[in-house]
């Protein structure tokens, strides 16, 4: 037991300030900046979704156009970079066909849900050590509870449609974001484990003498490569868009979406993205944390020449990249081979990887300083 | 003082969101709205945890009964192709049992409530108690809760078996009970029913 008191003793060496402590600092002295500071962070997380719809939408588009050695889009302004306002105006001003035997009340909830669940993992994300809304100290079970209820929305939306198409597509996309959700969940621990928190920041600032992904032994770089594989199915991207299939579903649980709610599942999709990527970076790549290597301190002075945004930047815009390089690599599984994947090959790999960690951590059995 | 009064405003949202919620759920006469109501009242319950100081628990609630509880109720639901149908009204002597349970049980938790005394302590919640919540699971001293923990592990265990057992049974109900191995056929026979479903529904429509 004492072991366990001595593993969560983790010296804090930035400072980190997010936006709800300083709202709750200042609520004695000055009302007014407190609200200030809450109004700060919905308008940020709000300006955060809409820039990165439009961002990654544009990038999708161009990044499937090279890969396929065509232009992507290059009309709307110069290389094209309109063309996700102008899409989004189309969008806008699209009519909203809602099916006349639709379950009207659900149908209208459904892409909200869907979108919310989104939304709210942006919060609790670091960006930077004093650019975040706010650090739940349950973070990460915070982000696994809050994207379950992503499955909500686009089963509600599927069914609500009262379309087969949108049944079948709703379906089986519960049924591969509840499987794949247990892989993602695994790979995590292991990381809760070797940082001994749950709190997003923390397993940042645990990462201070290197990132986990091969600070573990191996067993972070397993973790990595099984959340990548379980977030894309999570974020229900090629090869695992099963439950929007086009050539089988005609669009799957969205088939009967037009206009702005059409629009709320597809950002939610890129958002979720996004999110999966930027909590991957988070746990295995650092989040914020410049690239250190122990004891090099010129080094580790030139990393941290470039500011931590960016550097959760650019690890997340890579991770992303390799989301939609997927997309253009693997053809779609089927359903039946959707499941075999998860529950005979990457369950009992997460498993033993957890056991595996569990045993490295208890016997201190590390190669560098904790 | 103005955040006490905020916080007393808003534990009363979530309990009358509750209440309503939880009524939803048993007067509701579609099967799929009951589920999405069983959810929202969760989520309320989760924000009162959270009003709480607990984190953990507020955050197990979500992931436990909402992601994964509802998300099964709702995937239940959606495979017997009940959800378009109201439920049947009940005969009149069923819903007088009913009410009349239901009071009877209204009525011992209120007694119980009243009489029983709760040794509320002013010390605040550890901001830390997911620690503490794993140390007392795994606690084999006086306090702990080490054997529970694993009968409920055993216990969900058997069920998993059981789930598996029954859903890979091939043969017809009625013929002797087999189960065998990784046959297509498995497959099949789920996919033929979601057809049947699908087919069923077209002829409503």
């Amino acid at each position: 037991m004492d072991l366990i008191y001595t593993m969560t003793t983790s010296a804090a060496a930035t400072d980190v300030i997010t936006l709800a402590d300083r709202a709750s600092a200042a609520v004695d002295t000055n009302i007014w900046l407190s609200i200030l500071y809450m109004v700060l962070a919905l308008v940020s997380i709000g300006a955060l979704t809409a820039v990165l719809g439009i961002v990654l939408i544009y990038a999708e588009r161009k990044i499937a156009g090279h890969f396929q050695c065509r232009l992507g889009p290059m009309r709307v302004g110069p290389h094209g970079i309109l063309q996700t306002v102008a899409d989004t105006l189309k969008l806008l001003l699209k009519e909203d066909v809602v099916p006349a035997s639709a379950d009207k009340a659900m149908h209208f909830a459904a892409p909200l849900m869907s979108l919310m669940a989104t939304v709210l993992v942006l919060g609790v994300i670091p960006y930077s050590p004093i650019l975040q809304v706010t650090d739940v100290n349950i973070g990460i079970l915070y982000v696994t509870a809050v994207s379950g209820l992503g499955v909500m929305g686009i089963l509600l939306g599927g069914w609500s449609s009262n379309n087969k198409w949108s049944l079948v597509g709703g379906m089986r996309a519960a049924a591969q974001m509840i499987s794949y959700e247990i892989s993602a969940t695994l790979s995590v621990l292991v990381m809760v484990l070797f940082a001994s928190t749950l709190s997003l920041n923390g397993i940042v600032q645990s990462q201070e003498s290197g990132w986990w992904i091969w600070r573990a032994h191996g067993t972070g770089l397993v973790a990595f490569v099984i959340f990548i594989i379980a977030s894309t199915a999570e974020i229900n991207r090629t090869p695992f868009d099963i439950p929007e299939g086009e050539s089988e579903l005609t669009g799957g649980f969205h088939t009967e979406y037009s206009g702005l709610r059409f629009a709320f599942f597809f950002l939610s999709e890129f958002i979720n993205m996004f999110a999966a990527s930027a909590i991957a970076a988070t746990l295995f790549l650092g989040g914020w944390m410049p690239f250190y290597i122990e004891g090099f301190e010129t080094f580790n002075k030139i990393t941290s020449l470039l500011p931590p945004t960016l550097w959760f930047l650019g690890k997340t815009a890579f991770l992303i990249f390799i989301f939609m390089w997927f997309r253009w690599t693997f053809p779609r599984l089927r359903v039946d081979q959707l499941m075999r994947l998860e529950w005979k090959i990457l369950l009992p790999i997460g498993f033993i990887n957890l056991i595996a960690a569990a045993v490295i951590v208890l016997t201190k059995f590390y190669f560098f300083p904790v | 003082m103005l955040w006490q009064a905020a916080y007393t405003v808003l534990f009363y949202l979530f309990a009358v969101a509750a209440i309503s919620f939880a009524i939803g759920v048993t007067v509701s006469r579609r099967l799929l709205r009951a589920a999405v109501y069983l959810m929202s009242l969760l989520l309320t319950g989760a924000a009162i945890y959270v009003m709480l100081g607990a984190f953990f628990l507020a955050g197990v609630q979500v992931l436990v009964y909402v992601g994964g509880i509802v998300v099964v109720i709702i995937f239940a639901v959606m495979l017997t192709n009940s959800a378009q149908l109201g439920l049947a009204t009940s005969p009149g002597y069923r819903k007088v049992m009913a009410f009349a349970a239901a009071a009877g049980m209204a009525i011992i938790s209120c007694l119980a409530l009243w009489t029983s005394k709760f040794n509320l302590s002013a010390a605040t919640v550890p901001s830390d108690n997911i620690k503490a919540i794993g140390l007392k699971l795994l606690d084999r001293g006086a306090g702990g809760y080490v054997l529970p923990f694993e009968i409920i592990s055993i216990l969900l265990l058997a069920a998993v078996i059981g789930a598996i057992v029954i859903a890979r049974r091939t043969t017809a109900p009625g013929q002797p009970f087999t189960t065998r191995g990784d046959e297509p056929a498995e497959l099949a026979n789920s996919t033929l029913k979601t057809q049947l479903c699908i087919e069923q529904e077209e002829q409503k429509v």
